[in-house]
């Protein structure tokens, strides 16, 4: 039911998009959240669980960031690995377009078959199934993120005014938490497909949760480091307390808002309209 | 004397902190120390011991705001001799009111004070009232009444200098009621108090000079925060007619580039809004900085997402990928060029911490950038014949020679020993204008071949940027090559003339601050204003120290007319427009808060020099060299 609500407003949005501009050939359709039931509850419930941790665990972040922030991975992990599996089709599932029925109908093969053996049980087997099948993109996504993403993370932030002489294990737990927000859910839903990562890297993929958060993400960081600057002398305007939080807040708004109705499939387009014609004379 | 731990304990942990409260008996303890030994000895028995804080803290432990917290410090007198005095104060004290204890004496009131306990004269500019309560210190009227009359004559003066029109000599017809002036009240006085002199009634003149003094010192301190009104609204006005009148024009660009004109927009808009904050006015910088990671952001997204288009332009695959990340690691090298504001100011940085321990680095970094420039100065000719070959190696030779025995005489701790010696004793003043005619030369015969193949001013851009790095201090010679990468890959971007806009204005104001600069007026780099002048002359002085300030502005507003020049003359006409726009509605911003924020702490410390700065941003720059310019606009569209 859900899936065929669904399927419509993505196709409509695609259209949209093609019609406004012409060249480039949108093939890798926005990601929706799986329709289970558990997966449109966890979808929502789970921003705001992050944010809460934020609000939670903030006075210990100032106290004292490089431990707080180091013990907090493991949750991070945990709570992002629940989300991806739980909420987001994998990588190359999707690949025709229709995800839901094309997940749906990988799982019912083993569904099934268990079915025969053991009616009472093949709830729990079909789980079983579905979390072992998952579990592998999953474990593979997470090491990307950690031996790729945090890096490339790492990099940007310095690029864009983090201390480079100094600070270097902030930085890279920034780096790490916040590869863990927005690459994870990315690598997990497109893998390693170098045509979508060419996309996100010309911040032109179509708005979902997965590159709503990311975008998210990165932009929040961003405008937190607006207040590091003011003369307050706080303890949490030292970096990258607040650059993580408006990272935190920022992933939370753009998930939303990527998957929100007027918002979901459209895409960032800063062609300026100049160029068109300068080529012409 | 000056003890630190207080205000060390205060900074790092607030009032509160468990180390605040024996710290405090610590000073107790050296205050009686102090004071048993000048006991001890009878010749020290007429000692004045000032105990004086000079700011107190907010909950945070710092201070230069205005709460009771931080404004209420202790002033404490301390002699022997105070004995006599029938002053009997109790302490510990409980306190009036937040932080008042015992009574409150105005900061002004220390100095005649001290004076008058030391029996020195008062200084000449001082705004304060003798103590009163230490008047008992003299036993005879006549001795009390000359202090106050030295008091008395010394703020009159100070007061007919601020009112020259008022005459205090005059003989007063006295109607004083409630709702008069302090003028006319010390007016009133003062003739009271001579007519009181000739009657030689003592005991009634001390309290109308007290009277007096206080009145007297009233007028002066409205004086201090006394504004022109009508001028700082005139002056918002015009900034206000020249935002309106510069609208038409910058619309339709706006408007037809949504994108990056949205980006212009809104960064005016937090500009304006951040010059209300003055710890924002004092880091500006961090502003402009952050501000172009977001812009270089947009950059890559639309070079890359247009990368069909522009590869037509000839532009490679790795550019249109990678060029915005160069573009920002360039950009983040300048960052960490000079720190500059107030927070950050003592960081490590590459100029000052990284070039005075790697002298090799810097000096192979300044040959590169004569290297290239004179590169450039040849390159972009095509009717070069040997002697223009053999002219621009002799300027760009002389003019780094001249850089290094400058280097050798102002900052030595650049130049090794065996350069030094050899330079040494080289007279500065004629070899700077050799230089400068070198490079006034090479502009000129340029010019004349400009005329005839009409081709973009490339050398004559080459020759401004020789002339940049002369008036450049040793350590910022480098930023000139970072500048070349940066256009370089700026022009493989093909960028629209609203886009060519925007970064021009960002780069104007990013290299302003890369430079070394800050809206203090201590920041102004004064090392480069007497090249090649010989004694004070106003306006070349005022120029070079311009030009030396402005040198990163300067280059990018002549970089950005190479940007635009294969483009439609129309659109330099929007970049005009546009840039007036953004001097405009910056003047307004600045002006509407420093005439909100008259009252603030800081209006003479962060609002007041920043005034200054935007002036010399909107007047000079922005005039003389924007538009000064952009001069061949006006001729061009006329014919």
């Amino acid at each position: 039911m859900a899936s065929q609500s669904s399927t419509p407003v993505q196709q409509q949005a695609l259209s949209s998009t093609t019609s406004t501009s012409s060249k480039p050939k949108f093939s890798h359709p926005p990601v929706s959240i799986l329709p289970s039931q558990f997966a449109r509850g966890y979808a929502l419930a789970h921003p705001a669980i992050l944010l809460s941790l934020v609000i939670y665990r903030f006075s210990s972040v100032v106290n004292d960031p490089v431990v707080e922030l180091l013990s907090d991975i493991p949750f991070l992990v945990g709570l992002q690995v629940v989300y991806v599996m739980g909420c987001l089709p994998p990588a190359g599932v999707e690949k025709d377009g229709s995800p839901s029925t094309d997940g749906t109908a990988r799982k019912t093969p083993g569904h099934k078959r268990r079915g025969h053996s053991a009616s009472k049980g093949s709830a729990w087997a079909t789980g079983l199934v579905t979390v072992a099948w998952k579990l592998t993109p999953a474990l593979l996504s997470l090491t990307l993120t950690t031996l790729l993403a945090t890096p490339t993370l790492a990099l940007l932030l310095v690029l864009f005014g983090a201390p480079l002489t100094t600070h270097h294990a902030l930085t890279f737990l920034c780096a790490a938490h916040m590869a863990l927000l927005s690459a994870f859910p990315l690598i997990y839903a497109h893998g390693v497909d170098g045509e979508i990562w060419r996309e996100i890297w010309g911040a032109s993929r179509p708005a979902d949760a997965v590159w709503g958060g990311a975008l998210g993400t990165c932009l929040g960081a961003w405008f937190g480091a607006v207040p590091i600057p003011l003369d307050w002398d706080r303890p949490w305007q030292a970096y990258p307390i607040t650059i993580l939080t408006g990272a935190y807040i920022g992933y939370v708004l753009g998930m939303l808002l990527g998957r929100a109705k007027g918002v979901f499939g459209k895409r960032l387009e800063f062609v300026p309209q100049g160029l068109t014609d300068i080529k012409v004379d | 004397m000056h003890y630190l731990g207080l205000d060390h304990i205060g900074h790092k942990a607030g009032p509160q902190s468990s180390h605040m409260i024996p710290k405090q008996h610590e000073m107790d303890s050296i205050v009686s120390q102090v004071y048993q030994a000048i006991e001890q000895e009878t010749h020290l028995h007429s000692t004045l011991f000032v105990l004086c804080g000079d700011h107190g803290m907010n909950d945070a432990g710092n201070h230069g705001g205005s709460s009771a917290g931080e404004t209420s410090p202790a002033v404490l007198f301390i002699s022997p001799r105070f004995r006599a005095l029938d002053t009997n104060r109790q302490s510990p004290a409980d306190a009036l009111r937040d932080l008042q204890y015992y009574r409150v004496v105005d900061q002004t009131d220390i100095t005649p004070t001290l004076a008058g306990l030391l029996g020195l004269p008062i200084p000449l500019n001082s705004l304060g009232v003798f103590i009163p309560e230490f008047l008992d210190m003299w036993h005879t009227s006549a001795e009390r009444l000359e202090l106050l009359l030295a008091n008395s004559k010394q703020l009159l003066r100070t007061l007919t200098q601020t009112y020259p029109s008022y005459d205090f000599d005059t003989p007063a017809t006295c109607h004083v009621s409630s709702d008069s002036g302090n003028l006319e009240k010390a007016h009133c006085a003062w003739a009271r108090v001579k007519e009181l002199l000739s009657q030689e009634e003592h005991a009634e003149i001390e309290t109308i000079l007290l009277q007096l003094l206080r009145t007297s010192q009233a007028a002066m301190s409205s004086a201090a925060s006394n504004y022109e009104l009508p001028y700082l609204f005139l002056g918002i006005c015009i900034a206000g007619v020249a935002s309106v009148l510069s609208l038409p024009a910058s619309y339709e660009a706006l408007r037809r580039y949504q994108q990056p004109g949205l980006f212009l927009v809104a960064s005016i808009l937090s500009y304006g809004i951040m010059m209300f904050a003055s710890s924002y006015v004092e880091e500006e910088q961090q502003f402009w900085y952050w501000a172009f990671t977001g812009w270089a952001v947009y950059l890559h997204v639309r070079s890359f997402q247009l990368q069909p288009a522009v590869r037509a332009f000839r532009s490679s695959f790795l550019l249109t990928t990678f060029g915005a990340v160069a573009l920002t690691m360039s950009h983040r090298i300048l960052r960490r060029w000079n720190q500059t504001g107030q927070k950050f100011a003592a960081e490590p940085d590459i100029a000052r911490t990284y070039f005075s321990t790697h002298q090799g680095t810097l000096w192979t970094l300044v040959v590169l950038t004569y290297a290239d420039i004179y590169l450039c100065l040849v390159r972009n000719d095509s009717s070069s014949s040997p002697t223009w070959y053999l002219s621009c190696l002799a300027v760009t030779v002389v003019a780094f020679t001249f850089k290094l025995a400058f280097a050798t005489s102002e900052s030595p701790e650049l130049v090794a020993n065996y350069v030094a010696t050899t330079l040494r004793g080289i007279p500065l003043i004629p070899y700077a204008r050799v230089v400068m005619s070198g490079i006034a030369i090479l502009c000129l015969s340029k010019k004349k071949r400009d005329t005839r193949i009409k081709s973009p001013p490339r050398s004559l851009h080459s020759a401004l940027t020789l002339f940049l790095v002369t008036q450049s201090r040793v350590t910022n010679i480098p930023i000139f090559l970072v500048f070349r990468l940066q256009l370089k890959i700026l022009a493989s971007m093909n960028l629209a003339s609203v886009e060519v806009t925007v970064t021009s204005l960002f780069m104007q104001y990013i290299t302003f601050f890369a430079f070394g600069g800050s809206n203090a007026i201590s920041s102004i780099d004064l090392s480069n204003a007497y090249n090649g002048v010989g004694n004070y002359n106003l306006v070349l002085v005022g120029i070079l120290t311009f030009v030396s300030n402005w040198a990163g502005p300067i280059w990018w507003v002549s970089a950005s007319k190479l940007l635009r020049s294969k483009r439609p003359r129309g659109e330099s006409q929007t970049h005009v427009a546009l840039l007036t726009l953004c001097v405009a509605c910056m003047l307004l911003s600045v002006m509407a808060a420093c005439t909100v924020l008259r009252t603030h702490l800081f209006i003479w410390t962060v609002f007041s020099p920043k005034y200054l700065y935007t002036m010399s941003w909107a007047i000079i720059h922005h005039f003389a060299v924007n538009l000064l310019g952009d001069i061949d606009l006006l001729f061009s569209s006329a014919t």
